[in-house]
């Protein structure tokens, strides 16, 4: 059994320096002196054979004897020994932290977190670690951050480590795993090792090529938190306020929900979440007025995890669907004025329309130039498409649609009629339409006849024919398919429905155009950002629960709030064993991963404690013979 | 009213007091040992004096003088009446005033102590010298045989100039002690007994002189109890000689178990010629000694 060896065996050379240190310590060891009356007796007392002794001899002289102890205890702190811990060490060895939200939960009231926990044991290992060996710390929550290369630097290793912040977003293990495979290319290694609480998929797409040594640390205590938080549109106009609260597997008890509009409590309801059970909750919100949601769970036991029990909700106002339809598009304007909320553009008393519009539906080229988030084309092949699409005149007729496209919900096809023949062009097919970004929605005989592109500017559908030379208008399907559009509008209007915004990305900010911003975040550090040429600022980092304020010269513009809705990450569940790629599993680690200990930090106390004695025996006043 | 003026000190060496008890003392050796000229100490052997000692058989010779008529006349048997002799007992001082006994008051103690037996002697009517030993090789200081309380003063002098220097080794100061002296008596050695000579022969010397030997050790707190705590250089005081030592218990306990050895090789050496000896401290005050650890040891009564 190896108990231990050292780590610089060759600085024994310094014992060398025993044979001076004996021989300076003679030269140079001055005595007090002190006039006795006689030294009768003490001449007796040093002739006897005991005092002679070679033990004895070396007794009187124990200023040397403390002085080769000194000695002797720094060239074996020199040496650097350590008592071995693990059952052997890695020359370099990439380190993962998760930091994801569920490391911040905590394991009992007024306990350590888990990554607090992860940031011990790695300390210890960054302690013991041996001079011939390297660490990389890799933390990573969503995405995959490298802290330090590979290096023994122990100073800049603890640095690194303390820089390690939880953020409430999930963890993505897949990514980390890909950059430590990348750096495994440019320096070798064998082993990995990784910490966590095993919050993650336990299936991985990954080819796993090095060994992985999970170190699963200890479940957290119970936690409940804000799983779900999402308002729709009612009929009346006002908003249905949508909250779901779960809990981990151990988690039961009692809370209050408190629902807040723009700081102040409208609503608030106790509940009771049973282990194992979500429980669910509607509360009503006015929508006459754009207003911030904010939604607080108060548990009254013990709750481990602090972040899932806010959420941030931004209702839009109540306002009409501002739809641009062309006059000659008469069909489209006869099914939109069944619809509620609409405002049609241009009115049937003016030509006027100019502004922005929530939808633009036309079968003119130019008019999809207007501003929208939400656009219909009709009868002609948008440019981008001209490549991969021709317009036939044959005539043609539905094959196929998908029924679950929101758009087609409860619009029956089969049997419609179609004059134009929309036709992949020669050579191209769906595969370099789905390239383009477009997805077919209804598949004619030769091509498509609905296509579909969604994007950051919104959503566009191409009806690749006109409806007026089909018989779609004459079909119960075609209001529905008219006001499936407007759904989608409202959606993308955000008029519809609201989501809860959650942590990691912002969602896009509307601003003035080009203004420069800053964003302040929870943690009240800030970052610049700039609004592009539409006065949207998107790509907002938000790693922290809570609110975003985006100031402009210091003032406050806007508040936006952004809360962990991760029931993976509320649940606080760990995997105990990780499936990667070609059925291969790592089972969480049987033992804690144990450092050496490295002994030279106490040999070099007990040498200054040494040192502290020889000092004291060197000063202390002589004593007797007055 | 007449103001009583104190009684001025007859010698720096003892009080008046204590002169005033020694005046009621008296030396009490261990054997009998006097001169055989006329003194006051009853000697073994018959002698001339008025006090009836015992009867004898009458040998051919004897004087007829001291024949017992009366029972010759009973008994018709001629007993010969003995009488005590009164013989001169000789005190012998002899004060080691080397340099080492000037550390700790050791020689301030020894002068008294010397001074009292010389005091003792002289109002007992005995033969009283002193000597004291200083330099190697060197004749000792010497206050010739005087007697009576008329020499008193003489005695105080010589001692209260006694000084301590020197490194006369004490056996040697005996032997040139024994040039100078005759008759016996009792032989009072006060000194630290530390030398490297051979005290044996010494003690020898002084009992087939005819003197009893009364040994009195005086050393320092120091010497009983020293206080070594560290690696020290000792210098002898009288050589100049040095010895490195380091602070160790085990040195300590050594140096106690030869110190004591001494003790016991002094007092047997006395007690094998029928004298006394007694180690004090010089932190001792002289009167305890006198009248507290002498008295009660039997040295005086």
């Amino acid at each position: 059994m190896n108990w231990g060896g050292f780590q610089a065996l060759s600085h024994l050379w310094l014992l060398s320096l025993l044979a001076p240190l004996a021989l300076f310590y003679f030269l140079k060891l001055k005595r007090p002196r002190a006039e006795i009356p006689s030294l009768v007796l003490w001449r007796q007392v040093l002739q006897d054979h005991r005092v002679n002794s070679p033990f004895q001899k070396f007794k009187r002289n124990l200023l040397l004897l403390l002085q080769i102890l000194l000695l002797l205890f720094l060239v074996f702190a020199a040496t650097q020994p350590f008592w071995r811990g693990g059952p052997g060490k890695q020359r370099r060895l990439p380190v993962l932290v998760d930091c994801s939200a569920s490391m911040d939960a905590l394991d009992k009231p007024g306990g350590v977190s888990r990554l607090a926990e992860a940031k011990r044991r790695v300390r210890e290992m960054i302690d013991g670690l041996a001079s011939d060996q390297e660490l990389c710390l890799i933390s990573f929550d969503n995405t995959p951050r490298k802290l330090t290369g590979f290096t023994n630097d122990k100073r800049l290793l603890r640095d690194a480590l303390d820089q390690i912040q939880v953020a409430d977003v999930p963890s993505d293990l897949e990514e980390a795993l890909r950059l430590v495979q990348a750096l495994g290319r440019s320096e070798p290694f064998d082993e990995v090792l990784l910490f966590s609480d095993g919050n993650f998929p336990p299936r991985v797409n990954f080819d796993l090529s090095f060994k992985l040594n999970y170190q699963r640390l200890s479940p957290a205590g119970p936690n409940l938190g804000i799983t779900a938080l999402s308002a729709q549109r009612a009929v009346t106009g006002a908003w249905d306020v949508f909250v779901q609260i779960e809990g981990s597997a151990d988690a039961e008890g009692n809370a209050s929900v408190e629902l807040f509009e723009d700081g102040n409590s409208i609503a608030s309801e106790r509940i009771t979440v049973a282990r194992g059970r979500a429980q669910r909750m509607v509360f009503q919100v006015k929508g006459d007025h754009a207003s911030s949601l904010r939604v607080q769970l108060t548990p009254d036991g013990f709750d481990s995890l602090a972040a899932d029990n806010m959420a941030y909700l931004d209702l839009p106002g109540s306002r009409p669907l501002r739809v641009f339809v062309p006059k000659s598009l008469v069909t489209y304007r006869r099914a939109l004025q069944g619809i509620r909320g609409i405002q049609s553009f241009p009115q049937e008393t003016s030509d006027e329309a100019s502004g922005a519009f929530d939808l633009v539906m036309s079968d003119r080229p130019q008019d999809m130039d207007l501003v929208a988030r939400t656009k219909l084309s009709v009868g002609f092949i948008p440019p981008e498409l001209e490549r991969f699409v021709e317009l036939g005149t044959n005539g043609s007729s539905v094959v196929d649609w998908r029924r679950d496209a929101p758009v087609l919900q409860h619009v029956q096809l089969a049997d419609l009629m179609v004059l134009d023949q929309p036709r992949f062009a020669a050579g191209e097919g769906e595969g370099d339409l789905e390239n383009a970004g477009y997805e077919a929605l209804i598949y004619g005989q030769r091509g498509p006849l609905l296509v579909r592109k969604q994007d950051s500017d919104g959503v566009r559908f191409a009806l690749l024919f006109h409806t007026d030379r089909s018989t779609l208008p004459y079909r119960v399907g075609f209001p529905i398919f008219v006001a499936n559009v407007v759904q989608a509008a409202l959606e993308q209007a955000g008029l519809a429905e609201a989501l809860a915004n959650r942590t990691g990305v912002l969602p896009p900010l509307t601003l003035a155009p080009g203004g420069r911003y800053q964003i302040q975040t929870p943690e009240q550090t800030t970052e610049p950002v700039t609004a592009d040429d539409h006065g949207i600022v998107s790509g907002v980092a938000a790693p922290r629960a809570g609110f975003y304020s985006v100031l402009e010269n210091g003032v406050t513009r806007r508040r936006v709030g952004a809360g962990l809705l991760s029931p993976s990450e509320t649940s606080l569940a760990g995997v105990a064993q990780i499936e990667f790629n070609e059925q291969l599993q790592v089972a969480e680690a049987s033992a804690v991963m144990k450092t050496d200990w490295p002994l030279w930090p106490t040999l070099l106390m007990v040498a200054l404690v040494v040192m502290l004695a020889e000092w004291w025996f060197f000063q202390k006043k002589p004593g007797g013979w007055k | 009213m007449e103001l009583l003026t104190p009684r001025p000190q007859m010698t720096t060496l003892l009080t008046n007091s204590v002169l005033d008890r020694l005046q009621r003392l008296r030396i009490r050796p261990a054997g009998k040992r006097t001169s055989r000229s006329r003194g006051e100490h009853l000697s073994g052997k018959g002698g001339t004096s008025t006090e009836f000692c015992d009867y004898r058989d009458y040998s051919p010779g004897d004087d007829t003088r001291f024949v017992d008529w009366n029972i010759f006349a009973r008994l018709h048997r001629p007993y010969l009446k003995q009488f005590h002799k009164e013989e001169e007992r000789h005190v012998v001082l002899l004060i080691d005033a080397s340099a080492s006994m000037k550390f700790e008051g050791k020689l301030d103690l020894a002068k008294p102590l010397a001074a009292a037996f010389g005091v003792m002697g002289l109002l007992n009517n005995e033969r009283v010298s002193a000597y004291t030993s200083h330099q190697a090789g060197g004749a000792p200081d010497r206050m010739p045989p005087c007697r009576g309380r008329a020499s008193l003063r003489t005695l105080f002098q010589f001692i209260e100039s006694v000084e301590g220097r020197g490194d006369a080794p004490l056996d040697r100061a005996v032997e040139l002690l024994l040039r100078h002296h005759s008759g016996r008596g009792v032989c009072v050695i006060v000194s630290d007994f530390l030398t490297f000579g051979d005290l044996k022969r010494s003690f020898n010397m002084l009992f087939a002189a005819g003197l009893e030997p009364m040994g009195i050790q005086i050393l320092s707190p120091q010497e009983i109890e020293p206080d070594v705590t560290s690696d020290l250089r000792l210098v002898d005081s009288e050589t100049q000689e040095t010895l490195d030592v380091s602070s160790s218990a085990d040195l300590l306990n050594l140096y106690q178990e030869y110190r004591q050895g001494l003790e016991n090789d002094l007092a047997l050496l006395c007690r094998r010629r029928q004298g006394r000896f007694l180690p004090v401290s010089s932190a001792t005050p002289v009167e305890s000694v006198l009248f507290d650890q002498l008295r009660r040891q039997g040295w005086i009564e």
